[in-house]
């Protein structure tokens, strides 16, 4: 699999192993994201003060509602370049315009936060390289968060150099 | 000349408190990137690279970053924009 500037305006990824492929298509979802721990580490409380409940309501009632959908619109983003998708000899391709980055590393760590809170992943594991073996849903969700991170990584240095 | 005494729970202290200003704190978590956070403190708070290294590493090795204190409606307004971007941050009191 290779991460390579297009043009200023494209980022691309070629052969891109099928297994890979498949992981990417579901970078948008659907994850659990009504589990508690899910929505509570997408949407925190924006004090830890007991005293600011007035806050927290406010909070609940006006930001979050910004922020689903805010969070909605950068998976939908995402959702739309994966159908470009190319089938080709050595694997699939894809091309994405580098004024999405921005809605990717959004969705990506979206769906990183997602299964780390939905398979209750701790630092210790998720500082670990990517599990050896594949033996269950959790070890798939650790090589999932560290393929993930990957891509991450890759866009935020595109964009760092652009 | 006669000596000025501190009253105990006098309202000096509160108005004191009252003027205090409001710190947004980032707070460590296992899943963001290094690279990614040092990323959006640069673009939330117009950052130099090393001043936002300086930032991610604090939370990094501390747990937490007090990175910046102001007015109560920015600060909440930047918690606002760190949760955008998925980052653990609160408002708390400076001083607390």
């Amino acid at each position: 699999m290779e991460f390579y500037r297009i043009s200023d305006n494209r980022l691309g990824l070629r052969e891109i192993p099928p297994l890979l492929a498949g992981l990417m298509r579901q970078i948008p979802g659907p994850f659990e994201q009504d589990g508690r721990a899910v929505e509570e580490r997408l949407f925190p409380k924006p004090s830890q003060d007991p005293g600011e409940e007035g806050l927290r309501e406010d909070w609940k009632a006006h930001v979050e509602p910004e922020l689903h959908a805010f969070f909605l619109s950068a998976r939908q983003v995402v959702e739309a370049d994966l159908r470009g998708f190319k089938e080709e000899e050595g694997g699939f391709a894809l091309d994405i315009p580098a004024g999405h980055a921005e809605s990717w590393l959004n969705a990506l760590n979206q769906a990183r936060i997602s299964l780390a809170a939905q398979h209750h992943l701790h630092e210790a594991e998720l500082s670990q390289p990517g599990p050896m073996a594949i033996l269950d849903e959790r070890d798939l969700a650790k090589f999932q968060i560290h393929f993930y991170a990957a891509l991450q990584q890759w866009l935020v240095e595109t964009l760092d150099v652009s | 000349m006669a000596e000025v005494k501190e009253v105990p729970g006098s309202s000096t202290r509160d108005e004191t408190a009252l003027d205090q200003p409001w710190n947004v704190v980032v707070h460590n978590d296992p899943v963001n990137l290094m690279v990614y956070v040092t990323m959006v403190f640069r673009k939330v708070f117009g950052f130099s690279r090393e001043k936002a290294e300086s930032h991610m590493l604090e939370v990094h090795h501390k747990g937490r970053s007090i990175v910046w204190s102001g007015a109560r409606e920015r600060a909440e307004l930047y918690v606002q924009q760190l949760h955008s971007h998925l980052l653990l941050a609160t408002i708390e009191r400076s001083g607390s």
